[in-house]
């Protein structure tokens, strides 16, 4: 019996619920589109039922993993460990975002994409700070580091790209994760479960 | 051979290597129910509902039967007396590792 195994097995499938980075990054990619104004994406109307897809989506992911995978809920000191990331990530990213690329005197206005350098920065920084970085994020997300870091970024305001292809990169991953998931704690119908998610 | 500081004593009833699983699972989290535990220990759906049985009936763990969108949810949680007696369990099995390796050195 492996202790380090069971222990992270709360955190690890918490994280590895890849399928909902499917709509995660589908939004980040629809929101780029409309920033350009693409296509069908000009009017409002199409972006909010997007939206709505989305979200029953996500419930629709949040059904199969709570009836197949179960339900688990972090410790506290999980909890907070993930919440230090964000909390201290997202001003983190918007302030480095603005000191990269921006309009701001202060401004460094490098020919960089802060947008995909900082998302990629945040998301790897996320899956270490709780223990998941796996090799598959380190490529995916350090590809989508360095090609934001790439001095390549002349012209326009480069934030719409990075947003799209840090979609991709969430969507991406997201598979990969939804794997290691399914890798770790069998396939969704392994348990033939007669009547629900009851026992004892 | 016990220590001079204390007695080593492996309790039986966490000992069995399904229980140990289940306590092992639940000292890590808050709560988490029938189907997680499942997955995670592998065990069956029967063997799995015995030994949450037995595991409720000596005060280490607390059940709580629910209904989540009209289906049974079975939900599990430590209790104190079971997070002090899966880490005192543990520390007594990592004695023993020590023990045997000073005593193989």
């Amino acid at each position: 019996m492996e202790r380090e195994h069971l222990q992270s097995a709360a955190v690890s499938y918490t994280y590895f619920k890849g399928l909902y980075a499917i709509p995660g990054g589908l939004l980040a990619i629809a929101s780029a589109l409309r920033n350009w104004a693409w296509g069908p994406l000009r009017h409002e109307w199409v972006f909010l039922c997007i939206l709505v897809l989305l979200g029953v989506a996500y419930l629709l992911m949040a059904r199969h993993y709570n009836e197949n995978y179960g339900r688990a809920t972090l410790s506290t000191r999980d909890q907070v460990r993930g919440g230090v990331v964000v909390v201290a990530g997202v001003p983190l990213v918007i302030g480095v975002s603005l000191l990269l690329r921006s309009r701001a005197d202060w401004s460094l206005d490098l020919p960089v994409n802060p947008t995909a350098a900082l998302l990629a920065a945040l998301m790897l920084a996320s899956y270490a700070a709780v223990g998941v970085l796996r090799r598959h994020h380190v490529i995916v997300f350090g590809a989508l580091l360095v090609a934001g870091l790439l001095p390549v970024w002349n012209g326009a305001d480069p934030s719409n790209i990075g947003l799209f292809l840090a979609g991709i990169a969430f969507i991406v991953a997201g598979v990969l994760d939804h794997r290691e998931l399914v890798r770790t704690f069998g396939p969704a119908d392994r348990l033939r479960l007669e009547h629900g998610n009851a026992g004892a | 051979m016990p220590e001079p500081d204390g007695e080593l004593v492996l309790d039986r009833l966490i000992h069995e290597p399904g229980r140990l699983a289940i306590l092992t699972v639940l000292s890590s989290v808050k709560d988490a129910d029938f189907v997680f535990l499942q997955r995670t220990t592998g065990l069956t759906k029967g063997n799995l509902s015995s030994h949450l049985t037995k595991l409720e009936e000596a005060g280490l763990v607390a059940i709580e039967k629910r209904f989540i969108r009209k289906k049974p949810n079975t939900n599990v949680a430590l209790t104190p007396q079971g997070k002090r007696g899966i880490a005192h369990h543990w520390d007594q099995l990592e004695r023993l590792k020590r023990l045997s390796e000073t005593a193989t050195a």
